[in-house]
């Protein structure tokens, strides 16, 4: 096996030149961290000892938690078998049980490798159940890479290169009700997927109205909802273990992933109820194989999910929400005084800041080999930019590039969230003095 | 091959990576006796020392910043004592950072000046002294197409570089009386180094425009760095010498 310390020190050249050398350049042009070598206390380390506080949220129980890391030692050390050719899978059968009673309402699990995955399977469970043609998405959607989540995305550098698009796919205007209303008549939609919060959309949460309309409207016309919670489930937002719990009707579907293998195993899960799962491929034997993946169940990423759940308390979930809270009202305290401040939005350690863009031409990327940016935004990269060198590491909203997200490690120390508030407040201040 | 370098003591700064290693190499293989500095990286360090030894004779390493006076000050004490004396000195630690001039602040431009300018001032005058004794000796300055063509550059890179046409111009008609030679090598884009950065449509457009066609390989620069600083090229001071494929 190879040395980590060769891998870490050589590795990140070798992924430049033979994975994604577009990727790494972009990296290091804007300015990201990149060479982190170490991890402890859930923070990231550099090679120079600089701290870095990751707020992709992908690690909610910071990076390598010792809980998860535990439980995955002592399962290999263990002699489980790691997969299961019958595919009767005692780590995914204790998985699905748990999930499901933290959830409640559901009684059906799917495990794939990524949220991707997930609501792939969520399309072709729709499909399966209902026979009907068409798929619905929001405007400024995201679902992911494989074909059926980009079709139910938007115009944009992550769905365009793929056209044409699974057949069937289209889109509803985001919050309006009316051509929900409109899109769901003809009762031929075998499904609509919605995120109660979009993240690369810019941290837009569903309205409660047409959450009202989306809830008795997919019950009446018979159409699958399916709630991608694959950003916002597993206590991201603070309220409860769903984002969904508090909606009108539960879901049909939901969609898991992200920090569901505790930031340490790839794993998602499509939660439903049985009966559905059982309408849509109880046939016979065989349709109940129809949809499958050969590692989606493989033990190793149950039992890191295993430990997550064991995490994912309400007392912690509860935390999130309350200095979620406190942080988006700092944010929005602090950058009042910033004319490019717009807005903090968001629920618990879900949250975009909104801003304006500075009016003045040499604050630009042109320099860093972005010429082609069309129409996009800078301050969300120029912001960015200087926050990597702070230590936190903020990420441009995909699809919006005047917010930018944070997404931070649950059990974040109160006061670097609180000087998070005041690194940001500074960065405007720094950004609109040079305009 | 003709052994350009035999016997001859050598010092690259910045050595252990890029067109540094290529050049520790190449002088190892012409026979000359080398010494390398490095900075941060232990472990390239050691590889560039087995590299080194596997091209010739075994490097003397040493670590620091060649900003760090002190430091620089012992490595030439140190070096002038394993080998007798200095031929060759490689000015090529560099360091660059991509930055629009709004977002420069001024500890970037300090720390980029620092290495990239006072570095070569504080290793030139530390081994000058004994070259000046000797009566002979060369020194090279790594220079950069960055200060003039083509790609756009960090301004703070671009004028450390271009800083370094006036250093050479200077002291090499302040010391030629001693013999000793001053030149600046500028390479284009290399296979190594500032092109790893560099998006692919720069690089495009770079290629387009070099009649060559094609990136640096360290080799080449390195073997005319090698020529440089030989006894092959003894009239030649004050020159820069462009090696960017014909840009």
């Amino acid at each position: 096996m190879d040395s980590y310390d060769d891998i870490l020190r050589r590795g990140f050249d070798e992924y430049r030149e033979f994975v994604n050398p577009l990727i790494a350049q972009r990296a290091a042009l804007a300015g990201e961290p990149i060479k982190l070598v170490r991890a402890e206390g859930g923070v990231l380390y550099d090679e120079h000892g600089h701290a870095v506080e990751d707020f992709h949220g992908t690690q909610a129980f910071g990076h390598r938690n010792p809980y998860i890391a535990d439980a995955i030692r002592r399962y290999l050390d263990s002699d489980a078998p790691s997969w299961y050719p019958a595919r009767v899978n005692p780590f995914a059968g204790r998985l699905a049980k748990r999930l499901c009673e933290r959830a409640g309402h559901y009684d059906n699990a799917f495990f794939a490798c990524t949220g991707s995955d997930a609501v792939e399977a969520a399309l072709k469970l729709a499909r399966a159940l209902t026979k009907r043609p068409r798929l619905l998405g929001l405007e400024g959607a995201y679902h992911g890479c494989t074909f059926g989540s980009v079709s139910l995305m938007t115009k944009g550098y992550l769905r365009d290169p793929f056209a044409p698009f699974v057949e069937g796919a289209e889109h509803v205007p985001f919050g309006d009700v009316d051509a929900l209303a409109k899109a769901l008549a003809p009762g031929d939609v075998a499904a609509i997927v919605v995120e109660p919060i979009q993240g690369e959309g810019g941290v837009r949460e569903l309205p409660a109205p047409f959450v009202e309309a989306l809830c008795e409207l997919t019950e009446k016309h018979g159409t699958l909802l399916v709630a991608d919670e694959v950003q916002t489930a597993l206590g991201r937002t603070g309220r409860g273990f769903l984002a969904t719990a508090s909606w009108p009707r539960r879901p049909d579907v939901v969609l898991l992933a992200k920090h569901l293998g505790g930031g340490i195993t790839p794993i998602s899960a499509m939660l439903t109820k049985r009966e559905t799962f059982l309408r849509a491929y109880g046939d016979h034997f065989a349709s109940g194989e129809s949809h499958n993946t050969t590692m989606g169940f493989n033990a190793l990423s149950c039992v890191a999910a295993l430990a997550a759940l064991d995490l994912l308390t309400d007392e912690r979930i509860e935390r999130v929400g309350r200095l979620g809270a406190k942080l988006k009202k700092g944010l929005s305290d602090t950058l009042a005084r910033s004319p490019l401040f717009r807005e903090a939005r968001g629920a618990g350690f879900m949250q975009g800041v909104a801003l304006n863009s500075p009016d003045h031409p040499w604050l630009s990327f042109e320099h860093f080999g972005f010429e082609d940016l069309g129409q996009k935004s800078i301050i969300s990269p120029l912001v960015c930019h200087r926050l990597y060198r702070r230590g936190f590491f903020c990420f441009t909203c995909g699809h919006d590039w005047s917010l930018f997200r944070l997404q931070p490690r649950f059990d974040i120390p109160e006061e670097k969230l609180d000087a998070f508030v005041v690194a940001v407040g500074e960065e405007l201040d720094y950004i609109e003095g040079l305009g | 091959m003709t052994r350009l370098l035999e016997g001859k003591r050598c010092i690259v700064t910045g050595g252990t990576r890029g067109l540094g290693l290529a050049m520790c190499v190449a002088f190892a293989r012409h026979g000359a006796r080398v010494a390398l500095t490095y900075h941060k990286d232990d472990a390239n360090a050691e590889d560039a020392k087995r590299a080194v030894t596997a091209a010739g004779n075994e490097p003397l390493v040493f670590k620091g910043s060649v900003a760090d006076s002190a430091h620089v000050k012992s490595t030439v004490a140190a070096v002038v004592s394993a080998f007798g004396g200095i031929d060759v000195l490689v000015n090529n630690a560099a360091i660059t950072q991509v930055l629009p001039i709004s977002l420069l602040e001024e500890s970037d431009w300090d720390e980029l000046m620092d290495v990239n300018v006072k570095g070569v001032y504080l290793y030139s005058r530390a081994v000058l002294r004994h070259m000046i004794r000797a009566k002979q000796g060369s020194i090279l300055n790594i220079g950069n197409f960055a200060s003039e063509r083509i790609i756009e550059s960090p301004i703070h890179y671009a004028a450390s570089k271009s800083a370094l046409r006036g250093l050479t111009e200077a002291l090499a008609r302040e010391v030629g009386r001693y013999a000793i030679r001053v030149n600046l090598l500028a390479p284009g884009l290399a296979e190594v180094g500032m092109a790893q950065g560099l998006p692919q449509h720069r690089q495009k457009e770079y290629l387009d425009k070099c009649p060559l066609g094609r990136l640096a390989r360290p080799g080449e620069i390195a073997e005319m760095a090698a020529f440089l600083v030989s006894d092959s090229n003894t009239f030649m001071t004050g020159a820069k010498v462009v090696l960017d494929g014909g840009l």
